[in-house]
């Protein structure tokens, strides 16, 4: 059963801002990650999922309701964070997360409490005064705390540090576990390898591939820099090895998709004073799947 | 229809402005009510004798020699004219509109509650803040003339005129809504809820005049409330009416508007 359900939205600001026929669907219990460079459209398209604004052309249901019409009985089942942190300046964090609690209707404030634990929040001060960290915590709480069926995440993890973002890829894993609903959006390439079980890319508001993430990380190139002692062995190996992508005196880059021996028992014949291994990053990723087109 | 948490929260956030306004509302309450002479009629024909044009624009007129008069005058011609408008101007702003322009609608959008019931709660803010506000405005005129002319105050009349001047205030702060909920960012909400307000404020003043200005008297709100006329008996029905007509269509534009479009946040 699909409990998102993305149909041919389109909304169109000028100016190819906007999305543009964009279709998704996430199954029930599934991670759905959405990667894409700023302004690419993934705020606009989870706008809608809460009913924000509404679409120009085409539909989003959230199981089933309409998310423009019925977003006020969807959000009960639904946990959101959004990508910009603006609370209420004048409450203290603990205030305003019991605010939003009343206004959710929650009257067991024990799962907050947990929360609050987990992420080593102290929510006792101002909000005015909270770093950006902490109001990312605040909003976690917030989005986590009524235990909901479905969660809409806008890049989770910004302003955490990377202890935190641990402890969140935790809490988001466990959350899988429960059977939740998880759609979020990401710049974060590790993050969303290590939750997401389908990844959509979206480039200038067009949907631009949705990938199961096992082929995806397949995908992903791994590239060794090889220092040679001579310019003359350097040479010679990416005669003898072939698949060389560049050489620069003594060192050659070689990229490895999949099988690695073959360049080992290649390397075995030669001196090496170093190796280096650089993992495709998410950038060079992006680049692969906009087909080289300019703005990554 | 309400939602009684948000309702008590923005109470509490509003109360720092409310008490700044009320503020100033005793000082000038405070100072017109001493400036009564009984015989002499009021400290104000005085002044309006010396610069006939600037009061009458201001709304001074001369208050003959009643205490009810002079308060009229005194403060109906302009300070609670004005000072609750500001402050309808501020809050209207800071309800809606501001919660969209820094981005914590989204929150409020991300509860189970339907946008028309928070648009209304907000509004309700509203209507009781400038009750207050009027309500303790009259409750201090009554206190401060009993304690320095006891006795002299018309009540009936002066509470009459806070009503129609509570619905003057209700259907003003409409516009300041209605702009707050088209708003998506509060200079928007500023230039039409404060802008539209003053304008009616400045015709008001420049129909006071009188002569073939008087006719713009026509093109403001402020028309439907006259002090003098409403001491002199009028019957305030068919102003408090059309007043309250202003209101449920500004208010009602304004939720329906903000219950439909696109909230960016």
């Amino acid at each position: 059963m699909n409990v998102i359900e993305i149909k041919q939205l389109t909304k169109d600001y000028g100016n190819k801002k906007g999305v543009f026929d964009l279709d998704l669907s996430v199954k029930k219990g599934e991670v759905f990650g959405f990667l894409g460079p700023n302004g690419a459209g993934k705020t606009t398209t989870i706008r809608h999922l809460m009913g924000f604004i509404h679409p120009g052309i085409g539909e989003c249901f959230i199981n089933g309701l309409d998310c423009s019409k019925q977003s006020d009985i969807i959000q009960k089942s639904l946990g959101y964070l959004p990508g910009e942190i603006a609370f209420m300046d004048d409450l203290s964090g603990l205030q305003f997360i019991k605010f939003i609690a009343e206004m959710k209707g929650i009257k067991d404030f024990s799962l907050a409490e947990e929360l609050i634990d987990m992420f080593k929040l102290d929510p006792s001060g101002k909000i005015k005064k909270m770093s950006k960290g902490m109001k990312q915590k605040i909003g976690i709480v917030c989005a986590f705390m009524h235990n909901p069926d479905i969660l809409i995440l806008d890049e989770p993890t910004s302003g955490l540090d990377p202890l935190m973002q641990n402890k969140f890829l935790e809490l988001i894993l466990s959350e899988k576990e429960k059977g939740k609903t998880i759609f979020m959006s990401s710049h974060n390439f590790e993050e969303i390898e290590r939750t997401c079980d389908r990844t959509a890319i979206i480039k200038e508001g067009r949907l631009v591939d949705v990938e199961d993430m096992k082929i995806l990380s397949q995908r992903k190139q791994k590239s060794y820099i090889i220092t040679f002692l001579t310019q003359e062995m350097a040479s010679s190996f990416s005669k003898e090895y072939g698949e060389v992508k560049g050489r620069q005196g003594n060192k050659v880059t070689v990229y490895v998709k999949g099988n690695i021996m073959p360049l080992i028992h290649t390397l075995d014949k030669y001196e090496i004073t170093n190796l280096d291994v650089k993992i495709q990053t998410l950038e060079e990723l992006f680049m692969h799947y906009y087909g080289g087109e300019k703005n990554v | 229809m309400f939602s009684l948490t948000l309702f008590k929260r923005e109470m509490k956030a509003n109360i720092k402005l409310l008490t700044i306004f009320i503020y100033i509302l005793t000082l000038y309450i405070f100072m017109i009510v001493y400036m009564f002479t009984p015989n002499s009629g009021t400290g104000w024909d005085a002044i309006i004798k010396l610069m006939p044009d600037v009061m009458k624009a201001a709304g001074f007129t001369a208050g003959g020699s009643t205490l009810i008069g002079s308060v009229a005058t005194g403060l109906y011609g302009m300070i609670v004219l004005m000072v609750p408008m500001v402050f309808s101007i501020i809050l209207a702003n800071k309800l809606i509109a501001s919660y969209v322009d820094r981005g914590s609608m989204a929150y409020l959008l991300a509860t189970p509650n339907k946008r028309v019931k928070i648009a209304l709660t907000q509004a309700l803010c509203l209507w009781v803040s400038i009750g207050i506000l009027i309500t303790y405005t009259t409750v201090a005129i009554i206190i401060s003339s009993a304690i320095m002319h006891p006795g002299q105050l018309d009540i009936g009349k002066l509470v009459l005129l806070n009503v129609v001047v509570y619905f003057l205030h209700i259907a003003i702060s409409g516009i300041c809504f209605l702009a707050s909920c088209i708003s998506n960012d509060t200079k928007r909400s500023f230039s039409i809820g404060a802008g539209i307000p003053i304008v009616f404020f400045l015709i008001q003043m420049l129909a006071n005049l009188g002569g073939k200005l008087t006719n713009l008297k026509y093109l403001t709100i402020f028309t439907l409330f006259n002090a003098n006329d409403i001491i002199a008996g009028k019957n305030i029905v068919l102003n408090v009416s059309v007043l309250v007509v202003v209101a449920i269509l500004l208010y009602g534009i304004g939720i329906f508007i903000f219950s439909k479009r696109d909230i960016p946040v």
